[in-house]
């Protein structure tokens, strides 16, 4: 499948806010509410698999989080990635573990990682961070330790 | 003012986390039943090979639950990685996996040059796949060596290091490192192979089919190690697949999944070689994966070393790395199963976003699903057959 027949298949149930194609990738913006809808559809219509990961990226200028869900199929051989826009003040969102059982690691760490909430997770306890750093990968994190070496 | 306060709540959450050590388990010490226990492992414990907490709530022997607490070793290397130029990142890579360097180098030199688009000489590209498959012996060889040594078997260390000094002795006179090999550049190498790594790499080729098999008649096809291992935490197709387990652990559930593969990067659509499944998904099967696989990894060099074409082995780079916005994920095949990249340019020197997908993550994120039920000593068993390497999950 390349990149046209994927999103018309996804157009064809879902809302697609946004799409474009990315060194022959699928990018595809959905709402926020539909991302549950949206992940099973490709898991199990579509054969997608593999959840290869979840992660997001701070965007202060549009002062928006991204939810990142990259997906490749081992039968068709296709990626395919599923972008979400949060309010970077609240930024919630539902959790996909019931989907694939790989997201729980994936969300607690982009969840302590960017400050977010996965809803209704199994275990919203922190994974890689101790307790009393909040949000490192955010783009204006500051911490006490990250201070420049003085020069000589 | 605003610093200070920080390093305060710091020291005082710390204080709270030691007073209620088990705050992060699922299972509270007041609910368990009379004939239940809790019991640490790690994080200092020698079958981690590294630091890796796992608390297990015991009746008796059996496992009842299991709960794996990492992070002890995080050092966010992806937020260093925002922070620094492309050619600077590439010895953070190295160090995610000690033990498969090259593999990891190797991936996010792959996404630098996919979103330069810059294609490689086809020397550098075999002399990838060389380092690449010896690095893949290397790590499967220590593999061996401490899976031996944690279900109790000291001898088999002995065999397999005789053999890995040989290969190590080779990858270091290309990368100049014995363990945390750099040698990638984008857009090929800096410097060609020594001289002499051909006579080495055929002496090796030679006889290395011979160790594996004295290999396997030492450990894996021993009786004990057969009664221990078979039909212990068998892990389903079904399951493996939804935790995103990759690599060994994955092809021993009769998955036959191998990126080189499945979705060839770089030149290994050219070799003939063999994806090496298991049948029953259960412990033994993942330790016969990696033993085929280290034969099919020298079936590999040998078409490698016979096909090696003269010419360059660098590529025209520009010398500022300033790829063009925008965003890319490559994977290779680690020893340990897809390593990927997921790099997001804005078209400055530096990344705007750096991801790092680590096998072993979700490797060990399926841990609780088949060790579940069985005897605290397969515990140890079952975990040194998915080969994790701490850093890469604390990352």
């Amino acid at each position: 499948m390349n990149f046209t027949e994927i999103l018309d298949k996804l157009k064809a149930g879902h809302e697609v806010l946004e799409s474009k194609e990315d060194l022959g990738v699928l990018n595809a913006w959905v709402a926020p509410k539909k991302i549950r809808d949206v992940i099973g559809f490709l898991k199990d219509d579509m054969h997608f698999n593999q959840l290869s990961f979840v992660t997001a990226v701070d965007l202060p200028i549009t002062n928006n989080i991204e939810v990142v869900y990259r997906l490749f199929s081992y039968e068709t051989k296709d990626n395919v990635v599923i972008k979400v826009k949060l309010d970077r003040v609240k930024p919630e969102i539902e959790t996909i573990t019931g989907i694939f059982a790989t997201a729980n690691w994936h969300e607690r760490e982009t969840a302590e990682m960017f400050g977010m909430k996965f809803i209704n997770h199994p275990d919203p306890n922190k994974l890689l961070l101790p307790d009393g750093i909040e949000a490192p990968l955010r783009k204006d994190f500051t911490c006490a330790d990250m201070v420049p070496l003085p020069k000589a | 003012m605003k610093a200070k306060k920080v390093v305060k709540d710091q020291k005082t959450n710390k204080k709270e986390k030691t007073e209620n050590m088990t705050i992060k388990a699922p299972f509270e010490l007041e609910k368990l039943s009379n004939d239940e226990y809790i019991l640490n492992m790690g994080p200092q414990h020698p079958s981690t090979h590294g630091v890796l907490r796992i608390i297990l709530k015991l009746d008796g022997e059996v496992v009842k639950d299991l709960y794996a607490d990492v992070g002890y070793i995080h050092s966010s290397v992806e937020k260093m990685c925002e922070n620094k130029k492309y050619e600077m990142i590439m010895p953070y890579t190295d160090r995610l996996d000690y033990l498969s360097a090259v593999n990891y180098n190797w991936a996010y030199a792959l996404a630098v040059e996919k979103l330069m688009g810059i294609t490689i000489p086809e020397r550098a590209e075999y002399i990838r796949v060389m380092l690449a498959e010896l690095n893949r012996i290397m790590s499967h060889l220590l593999w061996y060596s401490a899976y031996g040594m944690d279900v109790g078997a000291l001898t088999p260390i002995m065999y397999a290091f005789r053999e890995r000094e040989e290969v190590i002795d080779m990858i270091e006179g290309m990368t100049g490192g014995r363990l945390t090999h750099n040698a990638f550049r984008f857009g090929g190498f800096k410097n060609d192979l020594q001289k002499g790594f051909m006579d080495s790499l055929k002496k090796f080729i030679g006889h290395f089919n011979d160790k594996i098999d004295e290999y396997e008649a030492l450990l894996i096809n021993n009786v004990i190690l057969t009664a221990r291992t078979k039909g212990v935490g068998i892990l389903s197709k079904e399951t493996a697949m939804s935790y995103g387990v990759t690599g060994p652990s994955l092809r021993g559930s009769d998955c036959a999944i191998d990126l080189r593969k499945t979705a060839p990067y770089s030149i290994y659509d050219k070799f003939d070689f063999k994806v090496c499944t298991g049948k029953n998904g259960d412990t033994w099967d993942r330790l016969k994966v990696r033993m085929d696989e280290m034969r099919e990894s020298t079936k590999i060099l040998k078409q490698a070393m016979e096909g090696i074409p003269a010419g360059d082995i660098m590529a025209k780079v520009p010398k500022i790395i300033k790829p063009a916005p925008g965003e890319v994920y490559t994977k290779v095949e680690s020893a340990r199963g897809e390593f990927g990249v997921y790099i997001i340019s804005d078209g400055t020197d530096k990344p705007y976003r750096i991801k790092f997908r680590s096998p072993s993550f979700s490797n060990l994120s399926v841990l609780k699903e088949i060790a579940i039920g069985s005897k605290i000593a397969d515990v140890v068993a079952i975990m040194g057959s998915l080969d994790l390497v701490i850093p890469e999950i604390d990352r």
